[in-house]
C-alpha cells in the first residue's frame, strides 16, 4: 500500500517534469521533439491510475482482515463472560460494540495507518525534486510541510478528548433508540408518541451540538493544511513571477515544474488529514473494545462422570451470593443436597433467591462464598461446555431467536434429526399450536417470538429441554404463563421428562403440588423449612 | 433510484436554510480554490509572455479566502447534515408509532434498529459527498468552457467533454453498477446486526445450551456476507476513482497538446484544469455510494410507508361521555391465512363494572384488548364505546380512556419515576407512591437507596419477574383512565402476593371499569360478571 503510494508520487514528479518542459517550450516558441514527452506523460498517467486502483484494493483488504479479527475477538469475550453481562449492560449497547465500533475501527487500518507512513515518506521525493530544480523552492515547501503536523497536533489533542466523550454519547443515544422502538406499543398506547419523539429529537440535537464542538476543533487541522498549501503556492508564484520579470530565471520550465509539484507535495498530507478523522473515530471505538471483559484463562478440561445409571448429585454448602450490595444478599448461607434422580422444589415469594440458585447451577454467576458441587466436583472448576452438557433449562422468559420454530427447538441440540425435533415438539405440545400456523413448525418467528403467546413460547422452551435430554433438569417457573388446561398437559409431560433425572424446580405451590419431591422453602436467601411435598 | 433519494431530500425542507448555506459556502470555497491555482499559472504565463507581473495581490486575497471559506464550508455542511439526519430519525420514529401500535410484529427490533441507525447513517453522504460537489461541478463546467474557450474553443470542447465524463457520466455509471452491491450491503449489515443482537439478547440461552461456538459461527457467516458486499463495492469505487483520475490526466494531456497554439493561455489552462478536476475527483466514488444510499433509503421508506393498521376516521364523532363497552357480532382474524379469533362475538361491559374474561391460550382474550385499543379493527360487526362505534372515533382519545397492562408491557431502561410518568406526566410524588403502594411494591421501592430514581435496566431485568410486573401495574394504575384492562396481571407472582394484590385491586379501581383477563380466578376477586371466551364467542358465566 505504502509502496504503491510512494511509487505513484515518483511517477507524478516525472509527469510534472514532462508537462513543465512541454509548456516551457511552447512559451519560448521553440518546438523540439514534444511527442516523446507527451507519450511519456500518457504512459505515466496510465501507470498511476493502475497504482491508485491497486492501492485502494490493498487498503480494503487490510481493513477487512483487521475487522474480522477484532470482531471475532470481541464477540468471543462477550460470549465467554456470559449472561452476567446483561445485568450491567443493555444488549443493544453490546451489539453497538460488536457491530458499529468495529466498523469504525476500519478507518484506522485501511486509511490511517498507511496514510500516516505515506505522509512522512511520499513528500520526500517531491522535496528532493523541487530542491534539485530550485533550492529556495525546496526550502519553502519544507517549511510549509513541517508546519502541517504542528498545527494538526495542536488541534488534535483537544479533538481526541472530545471524540471519546462523543462516542459514549452516540452509543447511549443508540441504546435509547432501540429501547424506545422495542417498547413502541407501550408508548403509543399511553399516547406518548409525540412527547417521546420530541425527547428523542432533543437528545439527537444535543448530540449534534456536541459533535459540532468536536468538529470545530478537528477542522482546524484541515484549515492548517489549506493555509500551508496556499502560502506555498502564493510565495512560489510571486517569487517566480518576479524572477522571470527580472530575467534571473533562464527557463520558465523550472518555475512551472515547481508549481506543478506543489499539489503533489501536499496530496499525501491531505490524505493524512482526511484519515485523521478516521483515527479520532477509531481511537474512541478502540477504547470501548479494551473495556470488554478479558477472555478467561483456558481451564483444564475436567470432566465428571455422568453415567446415566448414577445420574447427577447436587450440593450447596453455605452458599452466599450478592447481586447488588444496596439490595442485600440474594443467597445468604444456603445449604441443601439433591441426590441423583430426585426432585427438589424451591418455593418462596418473589425475590427469595429461587432464580439465583438456578443461575448458579447454570454457570451464569459464581457464588461469592461457599461451595456448589456437582457429583462432588466444584462447579467453578467445570468448563462451561461440560456444565452445559449436564443441564437442560426451562426459564421464566425464554428468548426465541429469529428463525423458524423448528430452528428454535433444534437450538438445544443442533445435530438432532427432524424426527427427534418433532418428537420433542409433540412431547411439549408445541405441535398443537404449530398445526394452526400457516407453515407449521417451519413458521418463522421474529425476535422475542411475536405471533407466539407467552405460553406458546414457554412450550418451545420445554421442547428444547426434551431435545437436550440432559441428566440435570433446571426449571424456573416453567408454567407461569400457561392456562390451567395447558398447564396440566405441560406438567404431565414435564413429569415424564423428569423421570430418572435430577430436577430442581423453582415454582409456587400450585405447580409444586403436582410434582412429587422434596420441598425447600426459601425466605430472603435462606432455607426456611423443608418438607416432603404432596403426591 | 433518483425518486427515492428525492423523497428523502423532500423531508429536509425545514432545513433548507442550513443546506443552502452549506452549498453557497462550498461553491464560494471552490471558486477561490480554482481561482488560486489558475491565477498562479496566469502569473507565470504573463510574466514570461508580456513581461508584466500580474495580480500578486489577487493571489494573496484568493489564498486567504480559500482557507476561510473552506473552514466555514466544512462546518456549515456538517451542521446541516446532523440536523437533517436527526430530523429523519425522529420522523421515522413517528411513522413507526403510527404503524406499529400492536408491537413490532414480524419485523425484528434489531432489523428496525439497523434501518433507523445504519441506513439513515448511510444517507449522510447524500448531501456532503454527492449534492455539494455535484452543484460545484454544474457551475464549474460553464466556467471552464468560457475561460478556456475564450482563446482556444477546440481545447475547451475537449476539456469540457472530459469534465462532463468525470463529473456526470462516470458517477452515473458507477451508481448504476453499484446499486446491486449497495442493496446487498444494506441487507448484509442489517443481517449482521440481527445476528449479533439475537446472540447477545439470548446470552442466557446461549450459555445454557453451550451454543457459543454456533453463535460465533453464525455471526462470522453474516460478517463474511457483509465483507463480500463491501469488497464488491470497494472494487467498483476504486474503478470509478481510477476512471476519474484518467479523465483528469487526459484533460491535462489535451492542454499540453494544444499548448503550441496559445502558450500563455495553455499555462493558465493547465493549472485551471488540475484544480477543476481535483474538485470533482470524488464524484465517481460518490456515485458508487449513491447506489448504497438509495438502497438504504428504500429500506427506510418500506417501514415508514406501511399503512396505518386502523386509520382514524375522516370526520370523527364526538367522544361519548360513557365508558360502557359493547361488542356486536364481531368477526376478526389477524391475517387472512390464520383461523378466525372471533366468530360472531357479542358481549356487554357496563360502565364501572368489574368483569373477568376467561379462556385458554389463543381464545382471543388479548385480541379483544387490541380491538378496544384500536390496534386492530373487526372485519365484521361493531365495537361500541359509550354507544358510539369505535370506527367513528379517533384512536388517541380512545386510548386515553383505557389503561392497559399487557403480558408484554415494556419497562424502559430508565428510572422508576420516568417509567411511571409515562402514564401521567403531571403526576405528583404522592400519586406515584400511591400507585406503587396499590401495586404492592411501594415497600420494596422505599427500601432501595435511590427509591424512585432507581434504574430498572433493560426490560426491567434489574428486578425479578414479579417485581417488574408490579411496576408495570403501578404505571397502569397511575393513568387516569376510566377503563382498566389487566391482561394476566398476576402472572409470575407467588400465590400469597397474587391474592394480596387482587384484594388490593378490589379497592383501588373503585368507580372504574375493570376488565380482568385471566386463565382462572383465585376466588378473591370482586366481580360483577364473568365472560368465558371459547370458539370465537363469549358466554356469560355466573359471577
Amino acid at each position: 500500500m505504502i509502496a504503491f503510494a510512494v511509487l505513484g508520487t515518483i511517477l507524478a514528479i516525472a509527469q510534472a517534469g514532462c508537462a513543465a518542459l512541454v509548456l516551457a517550450d511552447a512559451l519560448r516558441g521553440a518546438s523540439s521533439d514534444l511527442w516523446g514527452l507527451l507519450a511519456g506523460f500518457a504512459v505515466l498517467a496510465l501507470l498511476r491510475a493502475g497504482l491508485v486502483y491497486a492501492g485502494e484494493r490493498a487498503a480494503f483488504a487490510a481493513g477487512a482482515a483487521a475487522r474480522r479479527r477484532l470482531r471475532t475477538d470481541a464477540l468471543s469475550r462477550l460470549l465467554a463472560a456470559g449472561p452476567a453481562l446483561l445485568r450491567a449492560h443493555h444488549s443493544a449497547d453490546l451489539t453497538a460494540v460488536v457491530v458499529d465500533r468495529i466498523e469504525a475501527v476500519d478507518g484506522l487500518f485501511a486509511r490511517w495507518m498507511p496514510a500516516a507512513t505515506v505522509a512522512v515518506v511520499a513528500p520526500i521525493p517531491v522535496l528532493i525534486a523541487a530542491a534539485w530544480a530550485d533550492r529556495v523552492a525546496g526550502l519553502v515547501l519544507l517549511l510549509c510541510g513541517l508546519a502541517v503536523p504542528v498545527i494538526m497536533a495542536a488541534a488534535g489533542i483537544g479533538a481526541a478528548v472530545a471524540s471519546r466523550r462523543q462516542f459514549l454519547a452516540l452509543s447511549r443515544l443508540q441504546a435509547r433508540f432501540v429501547d424506545r422502538i422495542r417498547g413502541i406499543a407501550t408508548i403509543v398506547l399511553y399516547g406518548r408518541a409525540d412527547s417521546e419523539a420530541a425527547a428523542l429529537s432533543q437528545a439527537a440535537e444535543e448530540l449534534g451540538r456536541r459533535t459540532m464542538r468536536v468538529l470545530r476543533v478537528a477542522f482546524l487541522s484541515s484549515a492548517g493544511l489549506d493555509v500551508a498549501t496556499a502560502v506555498a503556492l502564493v510565495v512560489l508564484a510571486v517569487r517566480y513571477g518576479m524572477a522571470l520579470l527580472a530575467g534571473d530565471l533562464a527557463s520558465p520550465a523550472t518555475a512551472l515544474f515547481v508549481l506543478l509539484l506543489v499539489p503533489e507535495f501536499f496530496a499525501p498530507l491531505r490524505s493524512f488529514a482526511a484519515a485523521y478523522q478516521d483515527r479520532l473515530h477509531a481511537t474512541g471505538a478502540a477504547e470501548a473494545l479494551i473495556d470488554l471483559p478479558p477472555l478467561p484463562e483456558p481451564a483444564p478440561a475436567r470432566e465428571i462422570r455422568t453415567v446415566a445409571a448414577q445420574g447427577v448429585t447436587i450440593a450447596f454448602e453455605d452458599v452466599s451470593l450478592t447481586w447488588d450490595k444496596a439490595r442485600g444478599p440474594a443467597l445468604d448461607g444456603l445449604s441443601f443436597r439433591v441426590p441423583a434422580g430426585e426432585t427438589l422444589i424451591l418455593a418462596g415469594p418473589s425475590g427469595a433467591g429461587k432464580s439465583s440458585v438456578i443461575e448458579i447451577l447454570l454457570g451464569f454467576v459464581r457464588p461469592d462464598s461457599g461451595r456448589v458441587t456437582i457429583n462432588g466436583a466444584d462447579i467453578t472448576d467445570l468448563v462451561p461446555q461440560a456444565l452445559s452438557r449436564l443441564t437442560a433449562w426451562i426459564g421464566q422468559r425464554p428468548v426465541l431467536f429469529a428463525g423458524s420454530i423448528r430452528d428454535n427447538i433444534r437450538f438445544a441440540r443442533p445435530e438432532a434429526s427432524d424426527a427427534e425435533v418433532e418428537e420433542a415438539a409433540a412431547a411439549a405440545r408445541v405441535d398443537r399450536f404449530a398445526a394452526t400456523l400457516p407453515q407449521g413448525l417451519d413458521t418463522r418467528i421474529g425476535e422475542g417470538g411475536y405471533g407466539l403467546s407467552g405460553g406458546q413460547a414457554q412450550r418451545v422452551a420445554i421442547a428444547r429441554a426434551y431435545l437436550k435430554n440432559a441428566p440435570l433438569l433446571l426449571m424456573d417457573e416453567p408454567t407461569a404463563h400457561l392456562d390451567p388446561a395447558t398447564e396440566a398437559e405441560v406438567l404431565d409431560s414435564l413429569r415424564r421428562l423428569a423421570l430418572g433425572r435430577t430436577v430442581i424446580l423453582a415454582s409456587h405451590a400450585a405447580a409444586a403440588h403436582a410434582f412429587g419431591g422434596r420441598r425447600l422453602d426459601l425466605r430472603a436467601g435462606r432455607a426456611a423449612a423443608t418438607a416432603r411435598g404432596a403426591a | 433510484m433518483i425518486r427515492v433519494l428525492l423523497r428523502i431530500l423532500g423531508l429536509w425542507r425545514s432545513r433548507a436554510g442550513w443546506l443552502a448555506a452549506g452549498l453557497v459556502l462550498s461553491i464560494a470555497a471552490l471558486a477561490a480554490g480554482v481561482g488560486l491555482m489558475a491565477d498562479s499559472g496566469v502569473t507565470i504565463a504573463t510574466a514570461v509572455a508580456s513581461g508584466v507581473l500580474f495580480a500578486p495581490v489577487a493571489l494573496r486575497g484568493l489564498g486567504t479566502a480559500r482557507v476561510v471559506l473552506r473552514y466555514a464550508e466544512r462546518l456549515a455542511t456538517h451542521a446541516a447534515t446532523f440536523r437533517a439526519l436527526a430530523d429523519l430519525r425522529v420522523w421515522f420514529f413517528r411513522r413507526l408509532a403510527h404503524s406499529s401500535a400492536g408491537g413490532l410484529g414480524f419485523r425484528q427490533a434489531g432489523d428496525v434498529l439497523a434501518r433507523m441507525v445504519g441506513d439513515i447513517e448511510a444517507l449522510d453522504g447524500l448531501y456532503i459527498r454527492i449534492l455539494v460537489p455535484l452543484a460545484g461541478a454544474i457551475l464549474l463546467l460553464p466556467a471552464l468552457l468560457i475561460l478556456i474557450g475564450w482563446r482556444t474553443p477546440g481545447l475547451a470542447i475537449a476539456v469540457g467533454l472530459l469534465f462532463a465524463l468525470a463529473a456526470f457520466l462516470l458517477p452515473w455509471i458507477a451508481a448504476r453498477a453499484a446499486s446491486g452491491a449497495g442493496t446487498r450491503l444494506a441487507d448484509a449489515s442489517g443481517g449482521l446486526r440481527v445476528a449479533v443482537l439475537d446472540g447477545l439478547t439470548g446470552l442466557r440461552e446461549v450459555r445454557a445450551f453451550a451454543a457459543e461456538g454456533r453463535t460465533l459461527a453464525a455471526v462470522q457467516a453474516r460478517e463474511a456476507a457483509l465483507l463480500a458486499a463491501q469488497h464488491d463495492l470497494a472494487r467498483r469505487t476504486a474503478l470509478a476513482g481510477a476512471g476519474a483520475f484518467l479523465c483528469a490526466q487526459a484533460a491535462v494531456l489535451a492542454v499540453l497538446i494544444a499548448a503550441g497554439a496559445n502558450p500563455a493561455g495553455a499555462v493558465a489552462a493547465a493549472f485551471l484544469v488540475v484544480a477543476a478536476f481535483e474538485a470533482v475527483g470524488g464524484l465517481p466514488r460518490a456515485g458508487a455510494l449513491a447506489g448504497h444510499a438509495a438502497a438504504a433509503a428504500r429500506r427506510v421508506l418500506a417501514i415508514t410507508d406501511a399503512p396505518d393498521p386502523v386509520p382514524d376516521p375522516a370526520s370523527p364523532a364526538a367522544m361519548p361521555a360513557s365508558a360502557a363497552i359493547r361488542c356486536e357480532g364481531v368477526h376478526f382474524r389477524w391475517l387472512p391465512d390464520r383461523p378466525p379469533v372471533f366468530d360472531g362475538l357479542t358481549l356487554d361491559i357496563p360502565q364501572g363494572s368489574r368483569v373477568a374474561l376467561l379462556g385458554p391460550s389463543g381464545a382471543g382474550k388479548s385480541t379483544l384488548a387490541a380491538l378496544l385499543l384500536k390496534v386492530a379493527a373487526p372485519q365484521q360487526g361493531r365495537v361500541l364505546l359509550g354507544g358510539t362505534d369505535l370506527a367513528d372515533l379517533p384512536a388517541g382519545p380512545v386510548r386515553s380512556r383505557i389503561a392497559w397492562l399487557s403480558q408484554t408491557t415494556h419497562l424502559f431502561d430508565d428510572t422508576i419515576r420516568r417509567n411511571l410518568l409515562l402514564a401521567r406526566p403531571d403526576a405528583d410524588e404522592a400519586a406515584l407512591w400511591a400507585a406503587l403502594d396499590a401495586a404492592q411494591i411501594g415497600e420494596m421501592v422505599r427500601a432501595l437507596p435511590d427509591q424512585l430514581e432507581t434504574w430498572v435496566g433493560e426490560g426491567g431485568h434489574r428486578f425479578s419477574g414479579g417485581q417488574g410486573r408490579r411496576l408495570a401495574l403501578a404505571r397502569a394504575l397511575l393513568a387516569e383512565a376510566p377503563i382498566l384492562i389487566l391482561d394476566e396481571p398476576a402472572a409470575g407472582l407467588d400465590a400469597d402476593t397474587e391474592r394480596d394484590f387482587l384484594t388490593t385491586l378490589n379497592g383501588v379501581a373503585e368507580g372504574r371499569t375493570v376488565i380482568l383477563i385471566a386463565h382462572r380466578l383465585t376466588g378473591v376477586e370482586r366481580l360483577d360478571r364473568i365472560w368465558r371466551l371459547s370458539g370465537g364467542k363469549a358466554v356469560a358465566a355466573a359471577a
